[in-house]
């Protein structure tokens, strides 16, 4: 099978610092990959390339290549707009913005479409139930998505995302901010998304990897140290060093 | 409490435990003495604030009649609708002049903050800052009242407030965008919105409140201000012709200073019903910049 996303050969800087350093990976496609790796590995950093989040900030670049359907999503010419539209992110802390449940799933729609009135309520009420929010939220769609519950405001972060229907979603640390049951219940949405979308999930949690990823890389300093299917990875790894983390003796 | 209460056993480390209480004690008087300046800088702001307050009240009250409201300056004496009109039109035309650059100004600096225009917009709002305000009255009567020939006129009037009142609202609006979370412009950016579009649909509401502050607080400003507007505005007796320029306007402030000197009593009354005014409404202008923020509070 062809992957959705080829990395070859990627390096990344902060200015002079070299963050990752000739990564290698696939990413198949419809499929979850975890990235795990102890803290400032480049986990998050590997994600912002992939949307090219890093063009925000001058002085960040990066080299090599990242395909994505036969276009190098980090080289010129690239309508980042566009890329964005292709590859959703949703980050660790959830982020509503200061509107309206309804008016944060219709902001990212407009970005990019001209639907009608009724195409809107559809993709509001689609995309709310495919993040599992809709029966929660469906009596107060005008109300501020401020007033969410952080587990709530996480999924409707997930559900603005999808609207957008992308081919790709980066997950960054989705749960760390989350309680056990919310927690839950992205997982398990993680794991129905996969039927349509690409997905790159970070995670500390080796549970989490272990339940919903069906490929994991493993990254240290930098450097992509090892990439297996999720069983593997977890019962035969070919690394000390991953051998050594996936068992908790650093990181 | 002590550590040997909570535990019912003897404290394990005598020269620890008294060391302990020696640190409790210095704290306990840093925190009294701290106490002591807080609550003694509140009774002089209070202090001072009250007597101006009740001053201008005392005085004022009894000026207040309804005379004030309705009827215009005549001599000495009269009302002083003249001065509300004045009063309330500068404060309307030097904001419809600063508010619009004012922002605009602040958020480009917040936007492109690194920039060289940045710094140059932030060095010129803090240098205007520190320039009197007779300076600027003065610069205005050069450039527009005599150089234009303009006269005195509500224009010279507005324009000059205006430059007075620009970089309070160019340096609170660019606080208050810098204040919007970088996590959730982040997440607009990737839905694949463009700057603009994050700039007015995401940063500009939720900086709003802070804005809107500024902008309260300039207007209250440009109600208080007398010096520039005695070079700019002179003085009228008369509401306000319909003219922008060679047609000079009335203003509360002038009342004051002008009629609080004069012999007659019925002048003084009318110094102490406009100070009374300019109180209230600086007053009223602050307490909604307070709500204003208070309600942002809130609705975090
Ligand atoms: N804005 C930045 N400027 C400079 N260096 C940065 C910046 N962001 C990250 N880095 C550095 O890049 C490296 C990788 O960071 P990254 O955020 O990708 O780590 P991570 O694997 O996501 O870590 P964590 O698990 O803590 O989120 C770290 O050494 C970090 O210090
Ligand atoms: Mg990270």
């Amino acid at each position: 099978m062809t992957p959705k996303i080829a990395i070859h050969g990627l390096d990344f800087y902060y200015g002079a610092n070299h963050a990752l350093k000739s990564i290698t990976l696939d990413f198949p496609e419809r499929q979850v990959s975890a990235l795990i790796g102890p803290s400032g590995c480049g986990k998050s950093t590997l994600l912002r390339c992939l949307n090219r989040m890093y063009d925000l900030y001058p002085g960040q670049h990066a080299t090599g290549e990242v395909m994505m359907d036969g276009m190098n999503v980090i080289g010129p010419g690239v309508d980042v707009d566009l890329l964005r539209s292709r590859v959703g992110m949703v980050f660790q802390k959830p982020t509503p913005f200061p509107m309206s449940i309804r008016e944060n799933i219709a902001f990212g729609v407009r970005l990019h479409e001209r639907p009608s009135r009724a195409e809107m309520e559809e993709r509001v009420e689609w995309s709310l139930t495919r993040a599992a929010l809709w029966d929660e939220v469906k009596d107060r769609l005008h109300t501020p998505a401020t007033g969410l519950s952080g587990g709530q405001q996480q999924r409707l972060c997930i559900a603005r995302t999808i609207a957008v229907r992308p081919e790709v979603i980066l997950f960054d640390e989705p749960t760390s901010a989350l309680d056990p049951i919310s927690t839950l219940k992205v997982e398990e949405l993680i794991d129905e998304l996969k039927r349509d979308f690409t997905i790159a999930m970070v995670t500390h949690n080796m549970q989490q990897a272990a339940r919903v990823a069906d490929q994991v890389a493993f990254f240290y300093l930098g450097e992509m140290v090892e990439v297996a299917s999720a069983t593997t990875m977890f019962t035969a790894p070919r690394e000390k060093r991953t051998q050594d983390y996936i068992t908790g003796r650093f990181g | 409490m002590s550590g040997a209460a909570l535990t019912g056993e003897e404290a394990p480390f005598p020269q620890r435990e008294a060391a302990r209480l020696g640190r409790m004690r210095r704290r306990r008087m840093q925190s009294l003495l701290g106490w002591g300046l807080c609550a003694l800088g509140f009774g002089l702001l209070a202090f001072a604030m009250g007597w101006i307050l009740l001053l201008v009240l005392l005085r004022g009250i009894s000026a207040l009649t309804p005379k004030v409201f309705l009827e215009v300056t005549q001599g000495t004496g009269g009302g002083l609708l003249n001065a509300i009109e004045g009063t309330l039109l500068i404060g309307a035309g030097s904001m419809l002049l600063a508010v619009p650059l004012g922002v605009a100004a602040g958020m480009y600096a917040a936007q492109f903050k690194h920039s060289w225009f940045a710094s140059a917009i932030r060095f010129m709002a803090d240098v205007l800052v520190g320039v009197p305000s007779i300076v600027l009255g003065y610069f205005g009567y050069i450039t527009m009242v005599e150089g234009l020939g303009w006269q005195f006129s509500l224009a010279a009037a507005c324009i000059t407030i205006a430059i007075l009142c620009l970089p309070y609202i160019c340096r609170t609006t660019e606080l208050a965008l810098s204040q919007v979370p970088a996590a959730m412009q982040e997440a607009a950016f990737a839905l694949g919105a463009g700057e603009g579009r994050v700039a007015w649909r995401i940063a500009l509401p939720v900086a709003m409140p802070g804005i809107l502050t500024g902008v309260l607080l300039a207007f209250a400003i440009s109600v208080g201000e007398t010096a520039p507007l005695i070079y700019t505005a002179g003085w009228s007796s008369y509401l306000w012709n319909g003219q922008l320029v060679r047609s000079p306007v009335g203003y509360l402030t002038y009342a004051i200073w002008a009629f609080i000197n004069e012999p007659f009593a019925s002048a003084n009354a009318l110094a102490y019903a406009a100070a009374l005014l300019v109180t209230l409404i600086v007053l009223l202008i602050s307490i909604a910049a307070r709500l204003v923020l208070l309600r942002r509070q809130g609705a975090r």
